[in-house]
């Protein structure tokens, strides 16, 4: 399996580069961002490194973060099963706030901050996303997709 | 009960694609304490080393003083604490014993003067033969080691103390201060003995290092963890890292031929501990192929229990449908992505020690991808500035490789909350 940046042999199965470190195809993330403007404004899904897909529900605001039963938090989208805790995800991380087709993301003033696209967002200033964008939560990435 | 730790075999693809050629799988054994509850407080048996050469003078001393006062405070009256000072001469300024006489401990620690130069050898030999005084199979036992400054010439005797105590379950917790140490000698010693290594840039956060090993001792849930992985014929494993308390590569060690073995010192109850196994399997039809069988062999001395032990199969599907062999588990392309930036690292530091510049800029940049990829954006530019330092000069600054060092090494630490 050749690795698309130096070009080096690998193994078969390899998920990254031996040479330069770069994920390899083989990895299985696929992409398919090939519908982004279309899309917009219909139904989202947050998607992981390993394909799976969290919906985001269809309501104007949406609170995403860490389901704590004790300080009875109940987010709208629980990123516990996808390593919240490890990744550094605040009990109440971030809210995406829905506007008719437009999306933005808040950063709740969590403990480890919200990245869109690499980049760190203010918190409590609302900043528009959109399909195929990443979204960053600690350390916890996703990637914003049309359901 | 004989259910103290649970042990998962996670596979990277749990469904590979069928080969006429060898392919790499990776198998995830992971760790914890069954209820993730303390499985009871074992007593402690601590040696604290402490460089005491004229330049620990001022800020350091003060900070290591204050440090030592928090160890004593806060361990309980039968734990056992002895406290080995050294320079180019060492003093053991207290004997191994029950830390009840705190006030007295800590008045011999305030009249410490720092002078001369630094032999980290004996010193350590001096501390661990306190450590042995108070030796017990049912005591977490260990060394912290403190030092700012380059030893004398006597690395491969220190190795060899860290390998024997490794062998006798008395982990080295080495502790660097500022930017002028060996931080490859101290990262060794801890990684020869199961033990953890800290580097503190700022003196003020030397209490916070021994907070965290104390916090560490008192949270062992098991000790002479041992996990050995047996792989069925034509299985070659070839590459073996521990993940905590930093990610080490323990191949040279772990691979006997077709089998694993990897001894992992204690167990953190909170931390738990991952091994990532890499291995190459032969051609595969479509079927289920079983890779070999994992076992996991433990003490709980707080409960008596010697030599209990766990087993898991590591098994794959192996299948023809391509979209099938996609899926990855992403606790292991976590961890190996991890792995992958500080293995870059590592050969970027042994190219430039070779001298071959262009291959450690070039090793640096894919790590600053890789780090940048993992969203550790700050050591991704700490890379960088080295990376543009490397061209300038040809050589890095201290401070920038104990970052990178250090930094990759504990990629598999969780955040704060």
């Amino acid at each position: 399996m050749k690795c698309t940046e130096c070009q080096m042999e690998n193994i078969e199965g390899a998920l990254f580069c031996e040479e330069c470190g770069v994920k390899l195809e083989a990895a299985g993330e696929v992409k398919d961002a090939t519908k982004d403007e279309e899309t917009e404004g219909t139904l989202m899904v947050l998607k992981s490194l390993d394909g799976s897909k969290l919906e985001i529900p269809a309501k104007d605001e949406i609170i995403i973060g860490r389901e704590d039963p004790i300080s009875d938090l109940f987010p709208d989208v629980d990123l516990t099963g996808l390593g919240g805790m490890e990744k550094g995800v605040s009990r109440k991380h971030a809210v995406i706030h829905r506007a008719g087709a437009a999306y933005t993301v808040e950063d709740m003033g969590s403990t480890n901050g919200t990245y869109i696209n690499k980049k760190k967002i203010q918190p409590h200033a609302p900043q528009t996303i959109k399909v195929g964008d990443e979204l960053r939560f600690g350390k916890l990435a996703l990637t914003l997709q049309a359901a | 009960m004989k259910n103290e730790l649970n042990m998962r075999c996670i596979m990277g693809k749990d469904t590979v694609l069928a080969t006429e050629t060898e392919q790499a799988v990776y198998a995830l054994v992971a760790i914890k304490s069954t209820t993730g509850a303390l499985l009871g407080t074992m007593p402690m048996n601590i040696g604290l080393v402490v460089d005491r050469s004229g330049s620990m003078d001022g800020e350091k001393m003060d900070n290591v003083k204050e440090a030592i006062g928090y160890v004593v405070d806060h361990v309980s009256d039968n734990d056992l604490v002895s406290v080995t000072i050294f320079d180019d001469q060492v003093e053991t300024l207290i004997p191994n014993q029950a830390a009840r006489n705190r006030e007295q401990i800590k008045s011999a620690i305030a009249g410490v003067i720092p002078r001369g130069g630094t032999q980290i050898s004996d010193g350590l030999k001096a501390g661990l033969t306190e450590v042995m005084k108070g030796y017990a199979r049912d005591r977490v036992n260990r060394i912290l080691l403190i030092t700012d400054g380059r030893t004398w010439d006597d690395e491969a005797s220190c190795l060899k103390l860290a390998d024997e105590a490794g062998k006798q379950g008395i982990a080295i917790t080495s502790i660097g201060i500022g930017d002028d140490w060996n931080e490859k000698l101290l990262l060794q010693l801890a990684e020869r003995s199961h033990g953890n290594s800290h580097w503190i840039q700022n003196p003020i956060a030397i209490l916070d290092a021994f907070q965290q090993e104390v916090e560490g001792m008192q949270a062992v849930a098991a000790t002479n963890l041992k996990v050995t992985a047996r792989m069925s014929a034509g299985v070659k494993p070839f590459r073996v890292h521990a993940t905590v308390p930093m990610i080490a590569d323990v191949s040279n060690k772990a691979l006997q031929n077709n089998t694993v073995v990897a001894e992992l010192g204690s167990l953190d109850n909170k931390k738990g501990q991952a091994l990532l196994i890499e291995a190459r399997i032969p051609a595969q039809k479509a079927g289920t192929f079983r890779l070999g069988q994992v076992e996991v062999n433990y003490d709980v001395p707080s409960q008596g229990v010697k030599g209990h032990s766990k087993k898991a199969d590591l098994v794959l599907t192996v299948s023809s449908d391509a979209a099938a062999a996609t899926k990855v588990n992403a606790e292991v392309m976590n961890l190996v992505e991890k792995i992958s930036a500080f293995k870059l690292q590592t050969r970027a530091l042994t190219e430039l020690e070779a001298g071959n510049i262009a291959g450690a800029t070039q090793r640096l940049q894919s790590a600053a991808t890789v780090l940048l990829n993992l969203g550790e954006d700050d050591l991704a530019a700490v890379a960088e500035k080295e990376i543009l330092l490397l061209r300038k000069t040809g050589a890095l600054s201290a401070a920038g490789t104990k970052k990178l060092e250090y930094g990759t090494r504990k990629l598999t630490q969780a955040m704060r909350q």
